[in-house]
């Protein structure tokens, strides 16, 4: 039971037959493609197929269109990279924003303080708080966070995903980390701008010390934290293998590590694609939140 | 001759300059670095962190890698106190400072150890990075248009990828893949170094790999800044090659912020070690590595809290040693922040 | 500690080889007589009836362990946790019983071998039906045909399962097992669908040896007489299929809202990576030994065993196995102690030797590495699961398999001084002149601490340094067919309770660890190729005592390091049975009583 044998000759070319895998590389390649980039039209009623599935599906009248198949995953015969897609991302991008809202707002004040006092007290316990959420890794952290608040307390359930109570344990674990990161990036970038000329202005002009840092020098500081953000928030709802593990969280982030053990091509093909779709739409986001940012910021 | 003779002296009188202005950079670096506390602890804690790695067998009371079975899972009292839901069915051993493992090894000489292969992946990862990226960056920023084009266009898409799949990718791949026996063979002489490293030589590589594309980024940017300064220029008009320009005259002074770079990176590599180790990559058993203590222990924290929490904090105290020294390092470098007194 | 999701091999390859021998019915599993199930009941059913008024109530939650469950479908399940669901689903012709694993009735009621043994009539009950779960009104329904009346469970839909199976475009990973025995099952599975056209290829599945002679009765002809066909036939991989529902649906029909089932539970919602839940099917008439079931709903969730332990013991899970590390815990928790109870499984944790590679191509040297594991002390202090120390391979409790109690000293016992004199002898005092020696090991938390801890033993006890490696399980077990290292870790489960499944099966040459083993051992082979023959239980016993003497001692091809137990926690109002069948659970025999 702890072991396979080597399946019959014949029981792997049948397998080889229906996932298309005794075809020459190139031809698997261009296969690849054409099913992600070349929708499908068809009037008859299909018989619904792990191989045919699409992300994409829509009537026109009475032409089904079918756009964007991704292909069947290898270790499960019962769904495809698409279903994986439909199911877990949602899961995992709702974790990944409440991981980034509790990074931010962990974050954005403690390098705001640790700036403001540079080189003082509060500099270093903020700086300290904010570096050791990153040291504890989230595999202590989660096991720590259950034993505590779910085992002894029983104040929320230890596993699952769905509820507000479910969330705030994965969302504190993972955010934590990233809260280092933004609090050590919106202290530097701080204490730049705190020194530009116009800031030096606004306070020449009388303006108090509060509203110059809110209104003129924050905005500005915002600008490497926001470039973070994207990559960050890609990283979030994709890394989260340990979280998902340790929660039980039926997400993305296991798939990257084992569709790799599984080799499960079709998977690791699809979750790098999603990954780096997913990183240029950020990258987008962030670069139109410059311009709002920086109005001097301007795209040619 | 004479011309040419007249030429190099002046070089060397420009070098000399230049050597002057460079040390004044330096030292005013390392003066503010002084006077940044927490940096300077960071700095103490990062050397006395490398002291332990090398002098590991004196200080570890144990062997990292003797077992005495039936000492599984011990505590000493002090423990137990500090972590009383553990009573009832610890046995008290004093002999262990921290309490013994699961196979009775005691966790204080192998949190020790530890620090070698923490402190290794620390070095061994950003050293990789600055002399791949550093050289592929310095050759796309220096030549620039279509070569400087082409480069860029690949760190870009290696940029798209995820950096732990590939990681992972990488470390499925050499594990797989060179588990030859045959000697004489590429594979098994790869192997057998990762072997006698304790599993690490893949680690390395596979943290080497990721790592080299934000230098190269960094340095090539650096790079088109200062390639039309004048002292280039200068160089270039008295006939200085394009290699001793760049040997010369660019990698001086583009180190610095590529240091600084990557002392902020350092504790990222130590946390990839430790999700390697989780997910079944990481360091082969005995090698004590902290990560792969804490995803030992982590699977125990309900019962033997002490066998995470202590490799943990390790990995803490490094973390904030090497953040702390690599933001002072970078205020330290950052010359908008020179002559504001601070 | 077993890997949860690990392939379940019904590994009858070699099995086939000795059907030649077993004439008129005398197997090497005992043939079962159907114990005294209810004979079939006259009436059938034609007209949509009411469940029985008494109601099914309570709830059950369960952890499957980590990962989806790859595919509830009969003909494409492989591992545990999918055979789980499909044996709760759907029921065999003949099923396990899963504490005394006795074939006993499933849907066929009787069976018996023709005079020339080649084939294999099964008679069938006529009061089950196809079932399904309504999404809309919350309740489980009765499917019905065109005529609007109850589809009742026949021949045809066991026939269309096992050909479906078959179809070489199904591409089952298990149909091989079927192939070995079912008359003209290999050449339909092994044909080319892009060759022949489909007119050729329904003349091969024509010619199938599956045949419904009535709605009632099926009629399996066979390669050659086989005794434990009706065991054979009770596989998952041959149950009855709905092909009304795979024609509309396709690949889908296995998904919540569409799957139809037969069995005691069928299944209700199937939130993928996170839980399936199954729920009573009040149609099941309730057998002998398949009792209606008691309680309404089963939930198994899909988590590593440590947050599995947290849900225990926050409430939310009435049953979980117990995580290693925490086993010291429970024994000593008042209250957790008393829901402890650890179990015998028929499976054999073992290392092997690959003996072509120096210095494990000396019988003295694997014999010295065996000696030295201290087996006793590995349980007491690393696996602490109170599992059995090994000293041969076939797991005592299999038909066939030695027993302690019978054979105290026969195969190998933990003795360091002989040990460390056999290495000595090979010509390695103390470990000096030994190449480099690699023991590798699959990917996961529990193999990793018997490896470090044997890998200490080895080094105490012969002066050995011995290198520990680690791979992914589905490149390990490549590994281990290609290039498999000297020293290697499996673990074997039983697929039927015979030591015929592990013995000859595993370690005879061309079985399948040979590629790993690359052991080769004439005497060996000829005494459990005898054993199969041997009817006489005693006589057979005494034969596999004989050829595990040679496999563990004389020639040493592997270390046989303990014999599994689970350790698991149950809740007190949870009354249930405790399967060997490595994990599979009858559910519908198990009882919930309010809390």
């Amino acid at each position: 039971m702890e072991t396979e044998p080597t399946l019959p000759k014949e029981i792997i070319a049948n397998l080889e037959n229906k996932y298309r895998l005794n075809d020459p590389l190139w031809k698997q390649y261009v296969d690849y493609l054409t099913d992600i980039l070349v929708p499908r039209f068809s009037t008859a009623e299909e018989v619904p197929s792990l191989l045919t599935d699409a992300l994409i599906r829509f009537d026109v009248g009475a032409v089904h269109v079918k756009w964007m198949n991704f292909g069947p995953s290898y270790a499960s015969r019962a769904r495809t990279v698409n279903d994986i897609f439909k199911a877990q991302l949602p899961i995992s991008a709702q974790l990944g924003v409440l991981a980034l809202c509790i990074a931010l707002t962990i974050g954005i004040p403690m390098g705001i303080l640790a700036a403001l006092k540079q080189n003082t007290r509060w500099d270093y316990l903020g700086m300290s708080v904010a570096i050791f959420g990153v040291s504890v890794p989230v595999i202590v952290l989660g096991p720590l966070l259950i034993w505590i608040f779910a085992v002894t307390l029983r104040w929320l359930p230890a596993t699952g995903w769905g509820t507000w109570q479910q969330a705030i344990m994965p969302s504190v674990a993972l955010g934590l980390g990233s809260s280092a990161l933004i609090a050590r990036l919106t202290r530097a970038s701080l204490l730049q701008v705190i020194r530009e000329d116009y800031i030096r202005t606004a306070r020449a002009k009388g303006l108090q010390e509060r509203l110059v840092v809110i209104r003129h020098a924050l905005k500005n500081s915002m600008i490497p934290v926001v470039t973070v953000l994207g990559p960050l928030f890609a990283a979030l709802t994709t890394g989260t293998f340990i979280a998902e593990t340790i929660f039980g969280i039926p997400g993305m982030g296991k798939f990257f590590v084992t569709s790799i053990g599984n080799r499960d091509y079709p998977v690791i093909m699809g979750t790098t694609l999603l990954y780096a779709i997913f990183l240029v739409i950020a990258n987008l986001i962030v670069d139109i939140t410059y311009a709002w940012l920086d109005p001097r910021i301007r795209y040619t | 001759m004479a011309v040419q003779e007249s030429a190099i002296g002046q070089t060397l009188e420009r070098v000399k300059i230049k050597e002057r202005k460079q040390a004044s950079l330096w030292a005013d670096a390392l003066y503010r670095l002084l006077r940044n506390r927490a940096a300077v602890m960071g700095g103490l804690i990062a050397m006395g962190l490398i002291l332990v790695a090398i002098f590991a067998p004196w200080i570890a009371p144990r062997d990292y890698a003797t077992q005495i079975l039936t000492d599984n899972n011990r505590m000493p009292s002090w423990l137990l106190n500090l972590f009383p839901s553990s009573k009832g069915y610890v046995q008290i051993s004093e002999g262990y400072l921290l309490g013994a493992d699961y196979v009775g090894r005691d966790l204080f000489s192998r949190i020790i150890y530890g620090t070698r292969v923490s402190l290794s992946v620390a070095f061994m990862g950003p050293l990789i990075a600055l002399l791949v990226g550093t050289v592929y960056g310095t050759i796309s920023g220096f030549f620039s248009g279509r070569v400087d084009n082409l480069m860029m266009r690949f760190v870009d898409i290696m940029y798209a990828f995820p950096t732990l799949l590939l990681i992972i990718l990488l470390m499925a791949v050499f594990r797989s893949t060179t588990q030859a026996t045959v000697p004489g063979t590429l594979r098994y002489t790869l192997t057998s170094i990762d072997a006698r490293v304790g599993g690490m030589f893949f680690i390395y590589i596979g943290i080497g790999i990721t790592a080299w594309m934000g230098m190269a980024r960094l340095a090539r940017g650096q790079i088109l800044s200062l390639r039309e300064k004048e002292f280039i220029e200068a160089a270039r008009t008295i006939g200085a090659g394009n290699v001793r320009i760049m040997v010369r005259h660019i990698l001086p002074n583009i180190l610095g912020p590529l240091i600084v770079a990557e002392t902020l990176a350092i504790p990222t590599y130590i946390s990839y070690e430790a999700f390697l180790s989780f997910i079944g990559l990481g360091v082969n058993p005995p090698t004590p590595s902290w990560g792969s203590m804490i995803a030992d222990g982590a699977m125990s924290l309900r019962s033997y809290p002490n066998q995470a929490i202590f490799p943990a904090l390790a990995l803490a105290l490094t973390m904030f040693a090497f953040n702390f020294l690599g933001d002072g390092l970078r205020d330290a470098f950052d010359p908008r922040l020179r002559g504001t007194g601070k | 500690m077993s890997n949860r999701k690990s392939k379940l091999v019904f590994g009858l390859v070699v099995l086939a080889t000795i059907t030649s021998v077993v004439l008129a019915g005398c197997g090497p599993t005992p043939v079962p007589t159907p114990t005294a199930g209810p004979t079939p009941t006259p009436k059938v059913i034609t007209q949509v009836v009411t469940p029985t008024p008494a109601p099914i109530t309570g709830k059950l939650f369960l952890n499957l362990g980590p990962g989806d469950v790859p595919t509830i479908d009969p003909a494409l399940s492989t591992d545990t946790s999918s055979v789980q669901i499909v044996e709760e689903t759907t029921v065999g012709l003949t099923r396990q019983h899963e504490e005394t694993t006795a074939t006993e009735p499933g849907i066929a009621t009787e069976w018996k071998q023709s005079a020339d043994g080649l084939k294999w009539t099964f008679k069938l009950r006529n009061d089950v039906t196809w079932v399904k779960y309504n999404t809309a009104t919350g309740k489980v329904e009765q499917v019905l045909d065109k005529d609007k009346k109850p589809r009742v469970v026949t021949a045809k839909d066991f026939e269309y399962g096992v050909k479906r199976t078959l179809n070489p475009k199904t591409a089952s990973d298990y149909a091989y097992v079927l192939n070995f025995f079912i008359k003209g099952g290999e050449a339909f599975n092994t044909a080319d669908t892009k060759k022949l056209s489909e007119a050729e290829l329904k003349k091969l599945e024509d010619a199938v040896g599956v045949k419904a002679l009535d709605d009632f009765t099926i009629e399996f002809t066979t390669i050659e007489p086989t005794g434990f066909l009706p065991m054979v036939a009770g596989m998952w991989v041959a149950h009855a299929q709905p092909s009304w529902l795979i024609a509309e649906k396709g690949d889908r029909w296995t998904e919540a809202g569409f799957f139809q089932g037969y069995g005691p539970y069928t299944l209700k919602e199937w939130v993928h990576e996170s839980s399936i839940t199954i729920i009573a099917n009040p149609f099941w008439p309730g057998t002998a030994n398949i009792p209606k079931p008691k309680i309404n709903e089963v939930t198994w969730y899909m988590l590593d065993d440590t947050p599995a332990m947290a849900n225990y013991e926050t409430g939310k899970q009435d049953a979980a196995s117990v995580p290693l590390a925490d086993i010291d815990r429970v024994k000593a928790d008042p209250k957790l102690s008393k829901e402890l109870k650890i179990a015998p499984i028929l499976c054999t944790y073992y290392y092997g030797f690959n003996t072509k590679k120096k210095p494990m191509d000396n019988p003295k040297v694997r014999l010295a590495f065996s000696m030295a594991v201290d087996r006793v002390s590995l349980i007491k202090n690393v696996t602490k699961g109170d599992q059995e120390p090994a000293q041969w391979f076939s797991r005592p409790g299999l038909a066939g398999a030695p027993t302690l109690k019978d054979y105290p000293d026969l195969g190998v016992k933990f003795n360091a001084a002989k040990a460390k004199a056999l290495l000595a002898e090979a010509g390695y005092p103390d470990g000096k002149g030994l190449p480099e020696i690699t023991l590798m090991y699959n990917t996961h938390e529990g193999h990793k601490k018997i490896a470090e801890a044997i890998q200490q033993m080895w080094k105490t006890n012969l002066g050995v340094e011995v290198k520990v490696a680690n791979q992914e399980w589905k490149v390990y077990l490549k590994t281990l067919q290609t290039d498999s290292p000297q020293i290697w870790r499996l673990g074997w489960c039983q697929d039927y309770p015979d030591a015929n499944n592990f013995d000859k099966e595993v370690f005879r040459t061309d079985g399948h660890e040979y590629k790993a083993t690359n052991w080769s051992n004439k005497k060996f082979d000829d005494l459990v190729d005898q054993a199969g023959r041997e009817t006489d239980l005693k006589k057979r016993t005494e034969l596999y005592a004989q050829a595990e003497k040679i496999l563990v001692a004389d020639d040493a091809a592997m270390i046989p390091i303990y014999w599994y137990t689970r350790v698991t926690l149950t809740k007190p109002y949870v009354k249930r049975t405790f399967s060997v069948l490595g994990g599979l659970e009858h559910i519908e025999k198990w009882e919930v009583a309010p809390h």
